[in-house]
C-alpha cells in the first residue's frame, strides 16, 4: 500500500485533481497533433520544470522515471533501425513529455482524489450504462498502487537471488514476479469483497 | 452470533479442501486450529462468502452465504493474514474511509466514524500516517479499524499474530479479548486462544476437534507431536 504521491505541500498538490487529469488529457492530445521537434522539445523543458517542483529530490525523481525512459529509449532506437530518424525523435520526445506530466500529476496527487477524480469523470459513462463509475475509479487507482509495490517485490527478488549468489536474469526474476504479483492482486480482490467495497 | 454449517463442504476439483460438516457457531469467542492446508482458512472464507460451498449449505443469522452473499458480507468483517493486502489506500485515514465512500456516506458522516473508530482503539495518532511505514502491530490496528468501521456484528482474523513482536501481540491479544463483536479466530498462536469459550481442530479437511479451549488445544499438541 505504498504510495507514489509525494506528502508536501506545493501550489501542484493544491490545485484541484481534475484540474490536473484533464490538462494531462489536453497535453496527451496535443503533443500527438505536433511534429515539430521544437515544441516537443519545449514540452519537455516545461514537463521537467513542472516535474521537479512537486516536491520529489531530484535522485528520486529520476530513479522514478528510469524504467519508463529505458523502455522509450530502446523502443526511440528500434523505430529509428527500421525508420526516418525523425520520426523516432519526434516519438521519444512526444512519449518523454507526456510520462514527465503523468509522472506529475502521480506525485501530486493523493490516491484517495486521485480514485475519487476518476469516479466522478466516469459517471457520464454510468449513465449511459456502459460501466460502472466506481469500478473504473479502484482500477485505475489499483494500477497506480500496485507500481512500488511490484518494484519492491523485484527488488526482493534480486536481493534473493544475491543472496543465493544466483546471477539476475530476465527469465529467473520475471516468474516468481508475475507469481507474486498475481498472488497479492488475488489477495487484494478478496480484501476489497470482503470490505463490501465493489458491491455497492 | 448465529452461524450453520449444514453438511458444507468445499471441493476444487479433485481435491477436497473441507469434507462436509454440519455444526453450530454461537459462542462469543471462538478459536479454529490446525496443521498447514488442513482446511482452516477454507472454513473462515465459507463463513463471509468468500468461498461457495460446493455442497450444502451456510448461513449467519438466517442469511445464507451464497443467496445473500452482499448481505452476510456486511455482517461478517475478515481481517486477512497480510493486513498490508487488505488496507487499499496508502494513508490510513482515507483507507478507513473508502469501505464507507463505496456505501455511499456523505463526507460528514465519514469523517465523523473515522474518528469515532481511530477514538474507539485509541489510534488516533496513525490517521495521518502511511501504511507502509506502520509496524506489524499498527498495521493490524489499521486493519481492523477499517474492517469494523462499517459496523459488522462478526469478525474474523487470520493469523492475527502472525510475524508480530511480543510487544505488538500482546496489544493485539488485549484488542481482540475487548472487542464487543463476536469473534472467530485462525491462529497458530496457542496461547491466544486460551481464553476462547469454544476451538475447532482442523486437520486433512475434516473437523477432527470441537471443545473447550485446553481440551481442542491438547488434542492438537497430540496431532502436531
Amino acid at each position: 500500500m505504498q504510495t507514489l504521491h509525494v506528502d508536501v505541500d506545493t501550489w501542484l498538490h493544491r490545485l484541484s485533481p481534475r484540474v490536473k487529469l484533464l490538462v494531462l488529457t489536453a497535453c496527451g492530445v496535443l503533443l500527438f497533433l505536433t511534429q515539430s521537434i521544437v515544441l516537443l522539445a519545449c514540452a519537455n523543458i516545461v514537463g521537467a520544470a513542472v516535474y521537479l517542483r512537486s516536491g520529489l529530490p531530484i535522485a528520486e525523481a529520476l530513479k522514478r522515471l528510469r524504467p519508463i525512459l529505458i523502455s522509450i529509449a530502446v523502443f526511440s532506437i528500434f523505430a529509428a533501425l527500421v525508420g526516418p530518424l525523425n520520426a523516432a525523435i519526434v516519438t521519444a520526445l512526444r512519449l518523454v513529455a507526456l510520462a514527465l506530466f503523468a509522472a506529475t500529476v502521480t506525485a501530486t496527487t493523493s490516491m484517495a482524489a486521485f480514485i475519487d477524480e476518476i469516479t466522478v469523470l466516469a459517471m457520464p459513462l454510468e449513465k449511459l450504462g456502459l460501466l460502472k463509475a466506481a469500478d473504473i475509479g479502484l482500477a485505475i487507482g489499483l494500477v497506480v498502487r500496485f507500481v512500488p509495490e511490484i518494484l519492491d517485490r523485484y527488488r526482493a527478488i534480486r536481493e534473493a537471488h544475491q543472496a543465493r549468489g544466483i546471477k539476475i536474469r530476465l527469465a529467473t526474476t520475471l516468474a516468481p514476479l508475475i507469481i507474486l504479483t498475481l498472488r497479492d492482486a488475488d489477495n487484494i480482490a478478496a480484501a476489497i469483497d470482503a470490505r463490501g467495497i465493489r458491491r455497492q | 452470533m448465529d452461524i450453520r454449517f449444514d453438511n458444507a463442504g468445499v471441493d476444487y476439483g479433485p481435491r477436497t479442501a473441507l469434507f462436509p460438516l454440519s455444526l453450530a457457531l454461537q459462542e462469543r469467542r471462538i478459536g479454529v486450529i490446525g496443521l498447514n492446508g488442513s482446511g482452516k482458512t477454507t472454513f473462515a472464507r465459507l463463513i463471509n462468502g468468500l468461498v461457495k460451498p460446493t455442497m450444502g449449505r451456510v448461513t449467519v443469522d438466517g442469511l445464507d452465504t451464497v443467496a445473500e452473499a452482499a448481505k452476510v458480507l456486511g455482517k461478517v468483517g475478515y481481517i486477512f493474514q497480510s493486513p498490508q493486502n487488505q488496507i487499499i489506500l496508502p494513508i490510513v485515514r482515507d483507507d478507513i474511509a473508502f469501505g464507507l465512500k463505496a456505501r455511499g456516506y456523505d463526507k460528514a458522516r465519514i469523517e465523523t466514524a473515522v474518528d469515532s473508530i481511530l477514538d474507539r482503539f485509541g489510534v488516533g495518532h496513525l490517521g495521518s500516517r502511511r501504511a507502509h511505514e506502520l509496524s506489524g502491530g499498527e498495521l493490524q490496528m489499521a486493519a481492523l479499524c477499517s474492517v469494523l468501521v462499517t459496523g459488522p456484528d462478526i469478525l474474523i482474523l487470520d493469523e492475527p499474530t502472525n510475524q508480530l513482536d511480543l510487544k505488538n501481540r500482546a496489544l493485539v491479544q488485549r484488542t481482540i479479548m475487548g472487542l464487543p463483536e463476536s469473534v472467530i479466530v485462525i491462529s497458530h498462536d496457542l496461547p491466544l486462544l486460551d481464553d476462547f469459550e469454544r476451538v475447532l481442530v482442523f486437520d486433512q479437511g475434516r473437523l477432527l476437534a470441537d471443545a473447550p479451549a485446553a481440551e481442542a488445544i491438547a488434542r492438537y499438541r497430540e496431532l502436531a507431536a
